[in-house]
């Protein structure tokens, strides 16, 4: 199915001299997916997701993962340093772990063969090592600066002109605001008043024609002043959440119909397939190159066929360990299981029988094959609980199942 | 194409937990054609009456995990533990959604969410076997004799311990 196990990870840095980048990257990930963050977005609570996965959580939840404080996805705002931060590092992260590894295998292999030259790299270590040490330090501005100071040239050691070399980039970065004290929106590049960028921000619709993806060089995309073109039949309206409990059902398939969405299955199901497809649409309102409604079908088809309509019998609803959640529907299962119950009873009466009389011996009982329920039965006062839980476990041994044992 | 979020964060998962494993603790699919069944081993802690064992366990996942919590299961003999049924599956509040708490004893920030992980699960389960939670005793019988009959549990458990070990 996955074409391999391999997936980019914050663990990729630890063998390598850069180990203390892994933390580094683990903050750019979504706690939810443990990807890099899609579309980062901000909670009421300050923390960070992706906006489908926070999404997800809050229409099942209603709280932040993090902190379990409540919030509302519509709440739920841009979060662009961590955007442009992200982009930024994963454009340069191949190389950079490229760098690291080969450093790490030139390291392995000097400990192994060449002893001769091991002084330069004892000394390209150390100051690999120096890097790292700066970069864990919690001033993070100045070890970006030597960063930036150790590209330029040979690693400088003197703090002060490392920093001013950060502040002539910053400088270079921020000249995109032009005399007119107009400033360009950074998705839409409207240019409108400073303070009413912010504003602004919340509401933007973002780009309307797919540039290609030009991340990184945000100097230039923010200088450059293109006036939005709204393709026609592309909307970016947010979809509204509905209270489900409100609409009748022939009301909700219409609902379903006129989103574009199918319409088929029971209530339940109609119900989680317009709660995903209102947060894969509106996580794609939060996206810089929002995907086509074509694209978003596909990913509802996904769902579809994983969690949804056409996920066949999930083995979480006939297995054992469903018995154990919270929500296990009681009712249903007995009424599923009634006549194991009944055998169950029959049994166990035959047997409490027997032992009155002391008579018959316990050769009726079929072998033992489940010993792992030994334990549950001797004196409990909840057997009920007990056998339902054990029914489960072993479908076709209930006869083992000896209350007096 | 087709891989689902719960999938792709399994493999993350997966990955993490297999570079970095934290000590004591193994855990990965059992096939990797199908990441919802993992099987994980599970060291006893070093000072209880569980030292020395390797207690192995099946995690099943549902499709909308991270959403839900997996469930755990000890698996080939069983755990003497207040909070192991005695069928194996583990009850703790890590595994519990924290949307109901029929037990009312557990704390809302004990419970599942989605930042949960595997690893956090497989350690609270360590530190679990090191102390039990008698206040909703899976085990009832267990729990009675933890609480009352400290010495025969302990001893009970040690028995156990080196029978799993063949010994």
């Amino acid at each position: 199915m996955e074409p391999s196990f391999d997936v980019p990870d914050s663990t990729d840095w630890l063998d390598t001299p850069l180990s203390l980048l892994a933390p580094l990257e683990s903050s750019l990930r979504c706690q939810v997916c443990k990807d890099f963050f899609d579309n980062p977005v901000i909670t009421s609570c300050s923390h960070t997701f992706c906006s489908l996965c926070i999404r997800r959580c809050l229409s099942t939840e209603g709280k932040c993962p993090v902190c379990r404080s409540a919030d509302q996805e519509l709440k739920l705002r841009r979060n662009w340093a961590v955007q442009e931060f992200l982009e930024t590092f994963q454009n340069a992260r191949p190389s950079v772990l490229d760098l690291a590894r080969k450093e790490a295998t030139r390291l392995k292999e000097g400990d192994n063969h060449e002893p001769s030259p091991k002084k330069r790299k004892v000394e390209k270590m150390s100051s690999t090592e120096q890097v790292a040490v700066v970069q864990a330090s919690p001033q993070h501005v100045r070890t970006r600066s030597q960063r930036v100071a150790g590209n330029a040239s040979k690693p400088q050691p003197k703090e002060e002109e490392a920093v001013e070399v950060i502040d002539d980039s910053q400088d270079e970065e921020e000249e995109y605001i032009p005399e007119d004290g107009m400033v360009a929106c950074p998705i839409c590049e409207r240019k409108m008043k400073a303070h009413a960028v912010f504003a602004h921000l919340d509401n933007c619709q973002g780009k309307m024609e797919t540039t290609p993806p030009r991340a990184p060089a945000f100097g230039s995309l923010q200088s450059r002043t293109r006036p939005v073109e709204k393709s026609p039949g592309k909307t970016l309206d947010r979809i509204p959440a509905i209270n489900y409990s409100l609409l009748k059902d022939n009301l909700l398939r219409k609902k379903l119909r006129e989103l574009g969405i199918p319409d088929w299955g029971p209530r339940p199901l109609l119900q989680r397939r317009h709660t995903e497809w209102m947060n894969l649409w509106n996580a794609n309102c939060d996206s810089k190159i929002p995907k086509t409604k074509r694209g978003l079908l596909q990913e509802l088809d996904v769902w579809e066929r994983t969690q949804g309509g056409n996920a066949g019998p999930s083995p979480f609803t006939s297995t054992n360990n469903n018995v154990m959640r919270k929500d296990f529907d009681a009712a249903g299962w007995s009424a599923s299981h009634g006549d194991d119950f009944k055998r169950l009873i029959a049994n166990a009466r035959k047997r409490s029988e027997a032992q009155v009389r002391s008579t018959i011996p316990e050769a009726s009982r079929s072998s033992e094959s489940e010993p792992a329920i030994r334990p549950a039965a001797p004196g409990d006062p909840r057997l009920g609980n007990g056998i339902s839980v054990e029914t489960n476990q072993n479908v076709g041994s209930h006869d083992s199942l000896d209350p007096s044992s | 194409m087709g891989s689902s979020i719960a999938q792709k964060r399994l493999f993350h998962e997966y990955k993490n937990l297999s570079t970095n494993p934290p000590e004591g603790i193994t855990a990965g699919p059992v096939s990797e054609d199908d990441m919802f069944y993992w099987e994980a081993l599970i060291q006893g802690p070093e000072g209880t009456p569980f030292e020395g064992g390797v207690f192995a366990a099946e995690l099943k996942f549902s499709k909308d995990y991270p959403l839900s919590p997996p469930t755990m299961k000890f698996v080939g003999g069983g755990v003497w533990h207040p909070n192991v049924y005695p069928n194996g599956t583990v009850c703790i509040s890590i595994l519990h959604p924290p949307g109901d708490d029929p037990n009312h004893y557990e704390h809302a920030s004990e419970r599942w969410s989605p930042i949960q992980s595997v690893e956090k699960i497989l350690i609270s389960v360590m530190s679990m076997l090191a102390e039990p939670n008698d206040e909703s005793p899976a085990n009832v019988e267990a729990a009675k004799m933890w609480r009352e009959r400290r010495a025969e549990y302990e001893q009970k458990v040690r028995d156990e311990v080196r029978k799993g070990l063949g010994l």
